[in-house]
């Protein structure tokens, strides 16, 4: 899908703007913290975090637009930089720091469990996000009212109870490590549901998400102490922990084939755009709602209620199929219903494959009704061929049964008259009337010699095409050359009959119409397809189609699946070419 | 004469053994497809064998395959060849394997019992016999193509087409109620205007038309 870059500049635009604020933010912020020398590169130091997030988020954001990803990525640095508020010199500002310092933990969890959508689509992921959010935000009150510190952190000072402070904060980490013990559980569950290939993606990312939570503190106040690291090091460490959050997340967004990677908006102009087949469509469809399985199956008309479903290749369906979580979403058009769309129901969203169902239910019902209308082409061209074979068997019927029928009756019956006449004793004017009856009864049997020749000629049916082309050809007045490379006796019935009955036609057309003084019939066999061409030099001007015999003639070559062609400049000459397939 | 019958309807296998035994010949064996037809041939030793083209089983040429075969192999059996439809190409077939005693008419003119039994002769005799249709379109290919033709009369063309049938100068100038000295005339100028020898022989006259229209 090479379409669908229109109309995404003025999010581009937009998130560039939200760019630029961050990093001006970001500069505004290190130069607050200036004032407060002490803490200023530890703030730098988040600042510098809290845009490499930003950045991050903006890029996932941009480049799959319907993925929440990158939005949770963007706020996740605007709470780092906040929290990093608390290295200023400002009262208000430190007070802000304060509240918010421990929210970063609170959005990495979030995008643990937003990943790959970005949006919480379990009750037990909204509730354990929800309580992440209070106990990083509400448990951290005590921490902030009740311990005091130097100005200028003192602003939000409640009451000086260290005592309350320790409390707080016990509450606070165990509450923090039960969150995430429940968030390791539920990931633990998903990643069992997931497929092999969703695993190698999910495993990391969840292992890194969950560990890199509790890392930080364990780092300041365990690995620190232990190995005798300085809090530059230890710090620097965390930085670095917190720092690959937002790469690892937005790489994996990236990556597509999970992650949902295009707006149905632009699924929807892409439709518009192209000629669409179902290969395509259902790629798009894929590539959308960034789940691989996706299968477009389309409804066709069963006997009686008992509709059904079949995919592309027209092999039924069983809508929604068992097992490996497959669910079905309805492709209606105007309540009418068309088809449907079979997805992966832990990677897909239900309410977008619903929504992608409408977008695409125009698409799916032009190719269900696409793909009907294949399926009684072929049979309409069966059956006119089926048509044509019968009507030839008919035409050799009607020949044969007037050869041995009446052909042989009217034989018969002149030898009799002649031997009337001839009989010894006959008056002179009996066997003159019987003479003139022999003859009229021969003048009878030309007549019906020609109407069977007209039928199907006997040297087509005895010989093949080219023993009754030649014989045509001898009964032509003008002179005719004649080029042949059939072999009587290779070619189907009908085949040789079509080509039979083309070359007739142009010559009798030529020979009514065209005041030509040389014909040239030539026939051309090749492996598969035998070309007959019948061309004249004479006043040319021959429409195809003008109620003439052409069009019988086109219709028949049209059913035995060839192509009647005709060039007639006027003045020039006409050109009949008819090209029949003969593989046999 | 002996003659043995290759025709497969009864119908008409009955009326033409009763015509020819009428006339005062003898038909020796009646075979309804071209095996019957060969084995008939070789066991009844026939002067004449008549034959349609079309018999079983496949109701396509049998009649003429056998006739070709007994044309080759039996030169002293003549061969009278019917069909229901004549074409140039079985022409030249049988008068490739040999020219005389050949014979090939549309089955109809089997009815004009007396030109009918006169062809039987002259093919019995050695002579060659082909069907006026067939004759008119080899003269018509000859004509498209050639100016000799095209400088005769139309009388002498006339002429030239009983020539061509293998008729004689009696035969002919019946038929054209004109006296044989103004056919021999004719004849003479056709030898003439084509290039051809004179000859007073009616068989080599025939043949020698017949080449000359099948250039």
């Amino acid at each position: 899908m090479d379409g669908p870059a229109r109309g995404r500049a003025p999010l581009r635009a937009a998130l560039a703007l939200v760019g630029v604020l961050v990093v001006v933010l970001g500069f505004l912020e290190v130069a607050l913290a200036l004032d407060a020398p002490d803490t200023a590169w530890s703030a730098a130091a988040f600042v510098v975090v809290g845009v490499l997030y930003a950045g991050c988020g903006l890029v996932a954001w941009s480049r799959r637009p319907s993925n929440r990803m990158g939005l949770l990525i963007v706020l996740g640095g605007v709470a780092i930089m906040a929290a990093a508020l608390a290295s200023t010199a400002d009262p208000v500002l430190v007070a802000l720091g304060t509240v918010v310092a421990t929210l970063p933990f609170a959005s990495v969890v979030h995008l643990v469990h937003a990943f790959p959508s970005g949006r919480l689509r379990s009750v037990p992921s909204r509730v354990l996000v929800v309580a992440c959010y209070l106990v990083s935000l509400v448990l951290q009150v005590p921490l902030w009212a009740f311990s005091a510190a130097p100005p200028p952190g003192d602003l939000l000072l409640v009451a000086d109870r260290p005592d309350l402070a320790a409390l707080g904060a016990a509450v606070q980490s165990a509450a923090g490590a039960s969150v995430l013990l429940a968030t390791a559980v539920l990931l633990a569950g998903r990643l069992r549901r997931a497929t092999p290939a969703q695993r190698r993606v999910l495993v990391p990312l969840y292992a890194y998400g969950v560990l890199a939570v509790p890392l930080l503190p364990v780092l300041a106040v365990v690995v620190g102490p232990l190995t005798g690291m300085s809090l530059e090091v230890v710090g620097l460490l965390q930085l670095i922990v917190v720092a690959g959050v937002p790469v690892a997340f937005t790489l994996a967004v990236l990556r597509g084939g999970f992650a949902r990677t295009a707006e149905l908006e632009e699924l929807g102009a892409w439709l518009a755009a192209d000629e669409v087949g179902r290969p395509e469509l259902t790629a798009a469809l894929a590539r959308t709602l960034g789940d691989d399985t996706v299968q477009l199956v389309f409804r066709v008309h069963g006997s009686g209620d008992h509709a059904d479903h079949v995919d592309a290749e027209g092999r039924p369906v069983v809508v929604p199929p068992v097992g490996h979580g497959r669910a079905a979403a309805e492709v209606e058009l105007a309540g009418r219903p068309v088809g449907a769309v079979l997805y992966n129901a832990l990677v897909a969203d239900p309410d977008d494959v619903r929504s992608a169902a409408q977008v695409v239910a125009i698409a799916v019902d032009h190719e269900r009704l696409t793909a009907e209308l294949r399926a009684s082409r072929t049979a309409l061209d069966e059956s006119r061929a089926r048509i044509v074979a019968a009507g030839d068997r008919e035409r050799r019927r009607i020949a044969q049964d007037l050869h041995d029928g009446l052909q042989v009756r009217l034989v018969v019956l002149a030898m009799e008259a002649q031997m009337v006449a001839g009989e010894a004793g006959a008056c002179p004017a009996v066997a003159e009337a019987a003479s003139g009856l022999r003859r009229g009864i021969d003048e009878a049997a030309a007549e019906l010699r020609a109407l069977v020749h007209a039928v199907m000629p006997a040297a087509l049916v005895q010989r093949g095409l080219a023993a009754a082309t030649e014989d045509l050809v001898d009964r032509v007045a003008l002179p005719v050359h004649l080029e042949s490379s059939v072999v009587d006796g290779v070619l189907p019935a009908v085949v040789e009959s079509t080509a039979y009955f083309v070359v007739a036609e142009a010559l009798a057309n030529a020979l009514k119409h065209a005041d030509a003084t040389r014909l040239c019939v030539r026939l051309v066999a090749d492996v598969d397809e035998l070309t007959v061409e019948v061309r004249d030099d004479g006043v040319g001007g021959v429409v195809l189609g003008a109620g003439t015999g052409l069009r019988g003639l086109a219709d028949r070559v049209d059913a035995a699946g060839g192509a009647l062609h005709v060039e007639s400049p006027p003045g020039g000459g006409t050109r009949i070419r008819a090209v029949l397939p003969c593989a046999s | 004469m002996r003659i043995v019958i290759g025709e497969d309807e009864a119908l008409l296998r009955r009326g033409l053994a009763h015509v020819l035994e009428h006339a005062g010949h003898d038909v020796v064996g009646t075979a309804a497809d071209g095996t019957e037809l060969l084995r008939h041939t070789e066991e009844r030793g026939p002067d004449l064998v008549i034959t349609d083209i079309r018999m079983p089983p496949t109701h396509t040429d049998e009649g003429l395959v056998a006739a070709l075969s007994i044309h080759r192999d039996h030169p002293e059996v003549a061969i009278v060849v019917l069909s229901q439809h004549v074409q140039r190409r079985a022409a030249v077939e049988l008068l490739d394997v040999r020219p005389t005693r050949i014979g090939y008419l549309l089955k109809q003119r089997i009815a004009d019992i007396e030109t009918f039994c006169d062809d039987l002769e002259r093919v019995r005799a050695g002579g060659t016999v082909l069907d006026p249709e067939i004759v008119e379109l080899m003269l018509n290919r000859a004509r498209r193509d050639d100016r000799a033709l095209g400088r005769l009369t139309a009388r002498q063309l006339e002429v030239l087409t009983l020539m061509a049938e293998g008729r004689t100068n009696a035969a002919i100038a019946r038929a054209l109620t004109i006296t044989e000295k103004a056919v021999v005339g004719h004849a003479s100028h056709i030898y003439d205007q084509l290039g051809l020898a004179p000859d007073g022989d009616d068989h080599r006259r025939v043949l020698a038309v017949l080449r000359y229209l099948r250039r």
